[in-house]
């Protein structure tokens, strides 16, 4: 037996799980072998202590005493470079904070001057570009392209209807398709000449609701003539 | 020559008789095809009137009797029609009763009702007219083509629509009541009393508003296009809106 081998097995005969052969091979080498004994010496010690305590430990007299010593000795350690960066410059608002002022009644009143101005600068600003008054050339684009999505939705919905009313128009008498297309047709006539003016004037709010009472129109018409 | 002639003469004389038997044998045949409901129903003085027509006349007429008197011309055969009593309510839709059966040609109705009942009235298309109620609805609803005339009505709420067509109106605007007209491709007159008191919402593209007698400096004109205002106390409401006709108010 090697002394890989008999430390191997050193474990099992600790724990008690090792065989008879191993243990009497085992037993011949530790007599011959001085620093295999002296591993199982002191290996059976450390589980015997262990046994023992059960996992109870002393505490240390002073733990907080001792993490301080730690401490102190890990930081002695360390280079001094690091130690020189951890102290910071004091932040501009600390300095801002810290600093005294002292201003005189014209420099006080030149401060609020100059507040009161870019408050009103950044406020004429804003207005101007979120959609308060004074319409700029895009504003006109905006509103028009929200009439189309709002017709574009509304469209949809005729969309369908007309759907359904392409099933069933077959079977209508000519007198009725007749009446049908030509209301339809009158419908859209209206439609375009709101759209029309709406192009031209995007606030005509006459033409707005003229364009929805169309096309609410032509949803009703739909509607009615789907189930015929 | 004069043999030809008399022949030619004879032939074509021939022909036009020929024509003529053809088209009085279609006509006819064309009356023989039709149906005549004529009926007769009990009901209450506020009876609400209710009318779904497809296609054809609809005529309603107020009578001195507790019961509704139902006149019906049906242009196809097979085409049914079912009056329903319900409560207060007499029901007559001829969509309902000839479902699936898709246009089943004209009906045209004549309805003779209490004074006091509300009339609601709709087709796809065909003329509306409603003469001498008194009562909390008058609405003429037409899909599509047809002209709506209401005369002498005297009713809280009254609500005339077509696409295509007339409307005119004459009776006496309520206290309190609520007046809506709207055509797309129609004149709209409205006839009333000259002490009436109204709020008015009058919409015409086409700038064709004419208020004539009942006009004063307090409306609001938008180019012609819109006009809102009141005449007297403004204590109904009318609202107007044509799309391509003449909107006319008249003193009666």
């Amino acid at each position: 037996m090697n002394c890989d081998t008999c430390q191997e097995l050193i474990h099992d005969l600790i724990d008690g799980s090792i065989s008879q052969r191993d243990e009497f091979t085992l037993n011949t080498h530790l007599k011959e072998c001085l620093n295999c004994e002296s591993v199982r010496q002191d290996l059976a010690s450390i589980v015997g202590f262990c046994r023992t305590q059960r996992g109870q430990y002393e505490a240390p007299p002073n733990e907080q005493a001792l993490w301080l010593r730690i401490r102190n000795v890990i930081e002695a350690e360390l280079p001094n470079s690091v130690t020189a960066n951890t102290e910071s410059k004091p932040s501009f608002l600390a300095r801002l904070l810290g600093h005294s002022w002292e201003l005189s009644l014209p420099q006080l009143a030149a401060a609020t001057a100059a507040i009161v101005l870019v408050v009103s600068l950044s406020t004429v600003v804003g207005l101007r570009r979120f959609g308060g008054y004074g319409a700029t050339p895009n504003q006109s684009a905006v509103e028009a392209s929200n009439i189309n999505d709002r017709i574009w939705q509304r469209r949809q919905v005729i969309d369908y209807w007309n759907q359904r009313v392409a099933l069933n128009k077959a079977r209508w008498s000519p007198e009725m398709r007749a009446k049908f297309d030509d209301s339809l047709k009158s419908i859209d006539e209206a439609i375009q000449i709101s759209m029309d003016e709406l192009s031209r004037n995007p606030h005509d709010e006459i033409s707005e609701q003229m364009l929805n009472e169309s096309l609410d129109y032509k949803l009703t018409l739909l509607k009615d003539f789907s189930d015929l | 020559m004069k043999t030809r002639f008399l022949s030619w003469r004879s032939s074509r004389a021939g022909v036009l008789a020929v024509g003529a038997v053809l088209a009085i044998t279609a006509l006819s045949l064309r009356v023989a095809a039709q149906q005549h409901v004529n009926k007769r129903y009990p009901a209450g003085q506020n009876v609400r009137i209710e009318l779904k027509n497809i296609s054809g006349t609809i005529v309603v007429e107020a009578w001195n009797k507790n019961e509704i008197r139902l006149s019906a011309t049906i242009e196809s055969k097979g085409t049914n029609i079912t009056p329903r009593q319900i409560n207060e309510s007499f029901v007559v839709d001829v969509m309902s009763d000839n479902r699936g059966r898709g246009d089943v040609g004209d009906i045209n109705f004549k309805l003779q009702v209490p004074a006091n009942s509300s009339v609601d009235l709709e087709t796809r298309r065909g003329d509306i007219r409603v003469a001498d109620i008194r009562s909390g609805l008058v609405r003429a609803h037409v899909s599509s083509e047809g002209d709506i005339e209401l005369t002498n009505v005297n009713a809280l709420h009254v609500i005339a629509q077509n696409v295509i067509g007339n409307i005119f109106f004459d009776g006496e605007f309520a206290t309190g009541g609520t007046y809506e007209f709207r055509s797309n491709k129609g004149d709209i007159t409205i006839r009333i009393p000259g002490d009436s008191a109204f709020r008015l919402v009058a919409a015409s593209p086409a700038r064709r508003i004419a208020l004539n007698d009942f006009w004063n400096n307090n409306f609001k004109t938008q180019d012609g296009r819109k006009i809102v205002g009141d005449v007297g106390d403004g204590r109904s409401s009318v609202s107007v809106t044509n799309f391509s006709g003449q909107i006319t108010f008249m003193r009666r």
